[in-house]
């Protein structure tokens, strides 16, 4: 009788559990399903597949940012010669245009390939003129959300602040304006809605999910927690 | 017999702890936004995440042994009876 009644309890205990994941899932789609995002995002280029721009999962730290663009403003501060500020179009207007096909790796076990389109960070900051003690580009988002790269890696490697995705201007969700095609790296470092462009000495510095416990130099091929 | 009985009953809590613990630690992960404030910020993202990670491999050996613990004791009986 009382093995019956403990079995029964199992079952209602795990019965209630795959009722409650159902639930968040429902939820979760149906807060999906009224969102239809540009129609004419490209699925293949130059032969290789691309993941729909709707691949992604939103896992930001305060959901989707709605940035005005005519009062948005692109800041680059800290250990440079120059602090300048762009305009949307400045930054678009000004700089050379460079397209690549990347694929993000979350942290949560899902990828997407996504051709990328934006200006080169390592241009922006040429024209800010880096002081030789800079050591670290930290990067801050509309949201609060902060992460930070080595100058190194952003000057010797071909590291793109996108505007558009699969031929499609970035939408709010994504990360309109730019998002950081952070290649190599995993994807708490590819920032969206960035807002500003610091450069700092400080080695330590340690972003929002860094400071949580995820890995500073977040390479690909390591461990995303650890250093 | 009585042995027997109470493996099969602690794999079978064991694997009841570990599936609660994994699913909680899965919306922790996913839905770290809801989880980390109803938990008071004591499962945090990362938290979730390295937990989740590390049992894996004992929720796979606690199923496999969930499953097959009782048939293959019982086979290993039939076939020593057998002998005899």
């Amino acid at each position: 009788m009382r093995k019956a009644m403990t079995s029964r309890g199992i079952l209602f205990l795990v019965l209630s559990l795959i009722l409650l994941a159902a639930l968040i899932f429902a939820v979760d789609m149906a807060c999906d399903e009224t969102e239809e995002l540009a129609p004419s995002e490209i699925r293949e280029y130059e032969g290789e597949e691309l993941s729909s721009i709707n691949s992604f999962r939103e896992n930001s730290i305060k959901g989707p940012q709605e940035i005005d663009v005519e009062s948005y403003t692109l800041r680059i501060t800290g250990l440079v010669t120059n602090s300048t500020s762009y305009t949307y179009d400045e930054v678009l207007n000004r700089h050379q245009h460079y397209k690549k096909v990347v694929t993000l790796d979350c942290v949560e076990g899902w990828s997407v390939t996504i051709l990328w389109e934006g200006v080169l960070v390592r241009d922006l900051l040429a024209e800010a003129g880096p002081l030789a003690n800079a050591e670290v580009v930290i990067f801050h988002a509309f949201d609060g959300y902060t992460t930070s790269l080595p100058i190194d890696y952003i000057m010797d490697n071909d590291i793109l602040m996108a505007y558009k995705m699969n031929d499609v201007t970035l939408p709010p969700e994504r990360g309109f304006p730019f998002q950081l095609v952070a290649e190599s790296k995993w994807g708490y470092k590819w920032i969206k809605w960035i807002t500003e462009i610091e450069l700092s000495d400080d080695a330590n510095y340690r972003g929002y999910w860094e400071s949580r416990g995820y890995s500073n130099s977040a390479d690909l091929d390591k461990s995303f927690f650890g250093d | 017999m009585v042995n027997q009985r109470l493996m099969k009953g602690t794999i079978h809590w064991l694997l009841t702890v570990l599936v609660i613990i994994y699913l909680l630690t899965g919306f922790g992960i996913t839905e770290y936004r809801i989880v980390e404030p109803l938990t008071f910020g004591l499962l945090t993202k990362s938290l979730a995440q390295k937990i989740h990670i590390s049992l894996e491999i004992p929720f796979i050996i606690l199923l496999i042994l969930h499953i097959w613990l009782l048939p293959l004791l019982k086979y290993f009986k039939s076939k020593k009876l057998g002998n005899k």
